[in-house]
């Protein structure tokens, strides 16, 4: 178990010793991490609302000056900006919408020059051609990029995550606290498909060549996924007409809220043999019974990654925020009042002997760094 | 806004929208703190609690809803479970089986199920668990009316 966790946290704690600060913060950490979810969606409906006016110019400026992800980025804007007029109150239904993406990109770029230049590249590379660009411009961080890059089929993560990778590498030197927030948002948000990585890697960690072949393997995979999700405009006729009988227009009042459940439908499938070759039972993505569309314990509504989150045998579904309160407290599934079986997949940090291990990823033991 | 203010929140919202689908039950938020509540339900048909309106006071915790709210009767009920002075509650929903899944709207219904259904074995009041015990349900029912009448009607006339 430990033997297993230590390569894991030796990449995430390569800089810095989180020690002292993960003692302090674990405390908090849930309820933080909740709060900046919570900031995080009001921030980019804020800017969404804010950027309704002059957003055109400032995209398709934006597209012209970085020369790469020109036409399509252009014209997708430019679509899902007459969307974003027809919606301007819908909030929680724009995050999950189509323009997620595009919404994510126009954050990014607003903060960029407070973040580093280097995130600022990778956002653009991502942007104009999706995962294989991320598993080739990041080192370190492949796994997180292409296990978020699979689970996140909104697309919206995607942006995030080559922002996130990059920052990863350069520790905690150049994150300043505004953009903390969201950063860390994502991350939690994220931490999820780490798990998910984690679970695949577990077998091989110890052959890095391996595991490295593995992640630029579904790194490619993913370039087949998140692309789809995105590329509206460019996609083939097959995407469209996805798009086109299911309706999903951010606008529509019967549209269902957990728009993440299309895209899962055409980018799970991808990967779902290899959850399921791994301990797959707690992610499979087989159905048990209908599934909420919001969590039962703090009623928001499951992302993607949380309606495939199966944590019980009772089949009782919540979201990772709640499952990992529950842990914290007396590890109950709420639907059966039985002790949750698999609380070793879940991230936790265990003091041993002195040193503190993380038994969950990148992402997460990483925002503990950065924020002090 | 913590976990357990914005679940309330949630809640209150509910509350509000499925106002009709439950007549029993009447469940409203203090006007300027969401961690008390107070509802008022009917006595179920058929117990001597009928006719009754009871009135329930709600105490969430902020680690809602992880642990379970604090209720009590602030009406006066001779129920074998509900200690006669105070109104506190002996359920086991409110206490180790207490679960996230539970809303403060399924508590209302878990204590009029317990109305209808007490247990004697776990008195909080002894006089009206041992009648029971005793197998006179017919002076359990007639005192359990009696109060019911004094507190839990309107006044007539």
């Amino acid at each position: 178990m430990i033997s297993d966790s230590i390569p894991n946290a030796s990449i995430a704690m390569a800089s810095a010793n989180p020690k002292e600060f993960a003692k302090k913060k674990r405390a908090n950490r849930s309820a933080k991490l909740k709060q900046c979810k919570l900031d995080a969606r009001r921030e980019q409906w804020l800017s969404q609302v804010k950027n309704k006016g002059g957003c055109k110019d400032e995209v398709t400026g934006g597209a012209v000056a970085h020369g790469g992800p020109p036409l399509q980025l252009v014209t997708k804007s430019s679509r899902s900006i007459e969307k974003l007029e027809k919606i301007k109150t819908k909030c929680e239904d724009e995050i999950y919408g189509e323009d997620g993406s595009l919404m994510n990109h126009f954050s990014d770029s607003e903060s960029l020059p407070s973040n580093s230049p280097t995130s600022h590249t990778s956002s653009v590379l991502g942007s104009n051609d999706s995962g294989l660009n991320f598993t080739a411009s990041s080192r370190s961080s492949i796994s997180s990029i292409s296990s978020s890059g699979r689970s996140s089929s909104s697309s919206s993560n995607c942006f995030c995550t080559g922002n996130m990778s990059e920052e990863d590498e350069e520790g905690d030197a150049d994150v300043e606290d505004d953009c903390l927030d969201d950063w860390e948002a994502v991350a939690d948000a994220l931490a999820a498909s780490d798990k998910k990585q984690q679970q695949e890697h577990t077998p091989n960690t110890g052959s890095g060549l391996k595991n490295h072949e593995n992640a630029i393997e579904s790194g490619t995979q993913v370039g087949v996924g998140p692309t789809s999700a995105n590329q509206e405009s460019g996609g083939t006729a097959k995407e469209r007409s996805l798009v086109n009988c299911c309706a999903w227009r951010p606008d529509d009042a019967c549209r269902p809220q957990s728009l993440p459940n299309l895209a899962k439908q055409y980018s799970f499938p991808l990967n779902s043999e290899r959850h399921l070759g791994g301990r797959g039972a707690v992610w499979a993505c087989k159905n048990l019974g209908p599934t909420p569309t919001s969590c039962p314990i703090c009623f928001e509504d499951l992302d993607c990654t949380d309606s495939s989150f199966v944590p019980c045998s009772c089949g009782f579904r919540l979201c990772l925020f709640c499952h990992k309160r529950i842990l914290e407290e007396d590890g109950r599934c709420p639907g059966c009042r039985k002790q949750y079986e698999f609380e070793p997949l879940e991230g936790e940090a265990m003091v041993d002997g002195g040193s503190l291990t993380f038994r969950l990823g990148l992402t997460r033991s990483c925002s503990m760094i950065t924020r002090s | 806004m913590q976990a357990s203010r914005a679940r309330l929140f949630k809640e209150f919202k509910e509350v509000q929208r499925e106002k009709v689908a439950d007549p029993d039950i009447q469940l409203v938020c203090d006007d300027s703190n969401i961690f008390k509540w107070t509802a008022l339900i009917k006595g179920p048909s058929e117990t001597p609690f009928d006719g009754g309106i009871f009135q329930l006071a709600f105490s969430v915790p902020e680690q809602y809803p992880l642990q379970p709210p604090q209720v009590r009767f602030l009406t006066k009920i001779f129920h074998p479970n509900v200690h006669f002075k105070t109104g506190e509650i002996c359920l086991d929903i409110l206490k180790n089986a207490w679960s996230p899944a539970w809303t403060l709207q399924s508590v209302c219904r878990a204590i009029i199920a317990l109305m209808a259904h007490p247990e004697p074995d776990s008195p909080l009041n002894c006089d009206s668990g041992n009648l029971l015990r005793a197998g006179d349900i017919r002076g359990y029912q007639s005192m359990a009316r009696m109060y019911t009448r004094l507190a839990a009607m309107p006044k007539k006339g």
